[in-house]
């Protein structure tokens, strides 16, 4: 079943199973977005009482359509999903997305097991019941029902999502739809009845496309197989998770001190630390840590700062303090350098202060002598733009000093709508904004303790 | 599960509980005292107490068979109504650190190993780190560096390192025996003394 998801991603053909004529039906929606979105392959709504929906031929089941079906989407009402299902199978349909809801979710148990059964039976990917389904941007693959105007749609790059909340997901893509932030695959698989979350993390870990994993999980299904797969998963990309629901039922009828102390959270933080899973306690936080790897990892955690203003610069070495990241030492080549070149108000130590009068040519000078300092891991370039000097020129000589990936640069910027114009820029660049020192340092220690990980791995080989 | 089940278990494994013997009266106390030497500690052995040292069902520090006699007595009256299958006699543990070892069964993951700071206040701390069995050596080295406390282990205002390389070993051991034994539900060695050379597990509880 696992090897079928392939038809559900990347299909070549799609039923609309429960395609309607009605503008506010999800099953209008679902072809709406399919036509919409640019979908190569070809387009089946089924729908035995209508003749054409949006100018598509509508046909009255799975079996009426002769040609070859890979996917089948389901928007009909539980009751009428096995029967449908079992059709799809015997007619070869490897694929099928079920949006419907009304199975384990409201006590339907055994109308979800119906659906493993026959899922088994053909060999049948299902991903669902109770979901929002999939996106692929690149295979134009939009299964998700929300409409265009209300949820925007992410453009194609290295991020993977996979949500078991359908609503959570939908937040997460307009997001990272507003962000500028690329998106691979998203799946939302709802109660995961036949495609669980360690098939799914274990598809994304060999798709090629998917460069970072990012989940929402409540709960894993078969704790003990995830954690296998993702150990797998995390020596080729980075893994972030975020576990929504802190149980504490169980801890209460402990009769030991490690029942007590070991609950079903403490378990879930065992997991992060085997599989080096990265851990985000908010949405915001998934995209602060998955935006930090379009650098490349750092090679050690001695960061050199450079601000247009002071106190900023304190406070960023305090965030970095903090989190265990170190000042670095610059070198007296770099020393020499900016003393030569930069005026002389400007005093030349780490966190550099570039002072407020800086404009772009400064900045550039700086760039270019912290990325030839060897004493230097990371730069953290802060730039308040809220200052006379500092002007638009200042992201055209970040970028291009990310140009070669030579080591990390992440910017801080605080600041209203003249700075976020910049932020989005930068991002939309693979150089990670933050709107604060704390949240950057945060990320990077996520970045460096990966890369560090990473090195573990490769020397025990 | 009792006591002796459970040292028996825990031996099959390679984990070896601190030397002692279970006494129905104060006489075979005396005979075992004299036979494993002074000092030793008593306790109250019963399936009805689960934290002995709350009700002071344990004398430590026992010198001589008269105190012994006092310590019997005392610890006996204390169970009050709980039924009681013995009185543990165990020779002295050497000083050290107060480690908490053990694990659990999670509904999600299977079984669990545990590590922290140990003795009584164990739950109020919390120092602990957990990992989902079986672990590997470098896991049970990371669980050991990840506590609070670790600099306690590497030894503090004048003590000796403690034996990190036994303790990793233990918990492996522990791994080991929770995926094994499927009719262990928890495991609880609290206190675990470890000092320079080795480590003394000084009570046991397990429940099946």
């Amino acid at each position: 079943m696992e090897m079928n998801l392939e038809s559900i991603f990347n299909p070549k053909s799609v039923a609309i199973i429960g395609a309607s004529r009605e503008p506010n039906k999800v099953g209008h929606a679902i072809v709406k977005n399919f036509i919409d979105s640019g979908f190569a392959g070809k387009i089946y709504p089924i729908n035995p009482n209508a003749r054409e929906i949006i100018g598509l031929k509508c046909y009255p089941s799975v079996s009426a359509v002769k040609g070859k079906i890979d996917c089948a989407i389901f928007a009909v009402p539980a009751k009428f999903v096995p029967s449908a299902l079992r059709e799809c199978g015997e007619n070869g349909v490897k694929g099928a997305v079920i949006i419907s809801g009304g199975f384990s979710e409201v006590g339907n148990v055994e109308g979800e097991k119906q659906i493993e059964e026959i899922a088994r039976k053909y060999g049948i990917a299902v991903i669902g019941p109770n979901c929002l389904g999939v996106l692929n941007p690149s295979s134009r693959v939009d299964s998700v029902f929300l409409p265009v105007y209300k949820m925007g749609r992410p453009h194609v790059g290295g991020v993977s999502f996979m949500s078991q909340s359908g609503a959570v997901g939908g937040c997460i893509l307009d997001l990272a739809a507003r962000a500028g932030l690329g998106v691979s695959k998203f799946v939302s698989y709802g109660n995961a009845s036949v495609i669980d979350e360690t098939m799914l993390l274990e598809y994304l870990g060999n798709d090629e496309k998917t460069k970072i994993i990012v989940c929402y999980v409540e709960g894993v299904k078969r704790g003990r197989e995830f954690l296998e797969a993702a150990k797998k998963v995390t020596v080729k990309k980075p893994v972030i998770m975020i576990k929504a629901g802190i149980s504490v039922g169980g801890a209460a009828a402990a009769k030991s001190h490690t029942a007590a102390l070991a609950g079903s959270s403490e378990a879930y933080k065992a997991l992060f630390k085997q599989a080096k899973i990265i851990e985000a306690e908010t949405l915001m936080e998934l995209f602060y840590f998955s935006k930090i790897f379009d650098q490349p990892l750092p090679k050690g955690k001695r960061i050199g700062i450079m601000t247009n203003g002071g106190g900023y610069g304190v406070l960023a070495a305090d965030a970095a303090e903090q989190t265990g990241l170190k000042l670095a030492e610059l070198s007296s080549d770099t020393k020499k350098k900016l003393v030569e070149k930069l005026p002389n108000y400007v005093t030349v130590r780490n966190p550099l202060d570039l002072v407020g009068d800086a404009d772009s040519k400064r900045y550039e000078l700086a760039l270019d002598a912290l990325l030839e300092d060897e004493n230097v891991d990371v730069i953290i370039v802060i730039t308040l733009f809220q200052t006379v000097g500092l002007d638009s020129n200042v992201v055209n000589a970040i970028i291009k000093a990310s140009d070669e990936r030579k080591k990390p640069i992440i910017i801080v910027a605080t600041g209203g709508e003249y700075t976020d114009v910049h932020c989005r820029i930068l991002d939309s660049y693979g150089v990670p904004t933050y709107h604060s020192p704390n949240a950057a340092m945060k990320a990077l220690k996520h970045a460096a303790g990966y890369a560090e990980y990473l090195e573990r791995k490769e020397k025990r080989k | 599960m009792d006591y002796v089940q459970a040292v028996g278990l825990l031996e099959k494994y390679g984990v070896k509980v601190i030397s002692g013997s279970i006494a129905r009266d104060k006489r075979e106390a005396k005979k075992a005292a004299a036979k494993m030497g002074f000092p030793v500690v008593l306790k109250v052995v019963s399936k009805e107490i689960s934290h002995k040292s709350d009700k002071g069902c344990v004398r430590v520090g026992i010198t001589s068979e008269k105190t012994l006699e006092h310590a019997f007595d005392e610890i006996i009256h204390n169970a009050g109504s709980a039924k009681v299958d013995g009185v543990l006699v165990q020779k002295m543990a050497r000083k050290g650190v107060e480690l908490i070892v053990g694990g659990k069964r999670d509904a999600q993951f299977g079984p669990l190993v545990i590590f922290g700071l140990g003795g009584v206040f164990v739950e109020v701390l919390r120092d602990v780190s957990i990992r989902i069995c079986p672990i590997t050596e470098q896991d049970a080295d990371e669980m050991i560096r990840e506590i609070k406390t670790y600099p306690l282990l590497t030894g503090v205002r004048g003590t000796l390192p403690s034996d990190v390389t036994a303790i990793r070993k233990l918990l492996m051991q522990v791994s080991k025996l929770m995926v094994k034994e499927e009719k262990v539900k928890e495991l609880d060695l609290n206190p675990v003394i470890v000092h320079e050379k080795g480590y003394d597990v000084v009570d046991v509880r397990i429940v099946e």
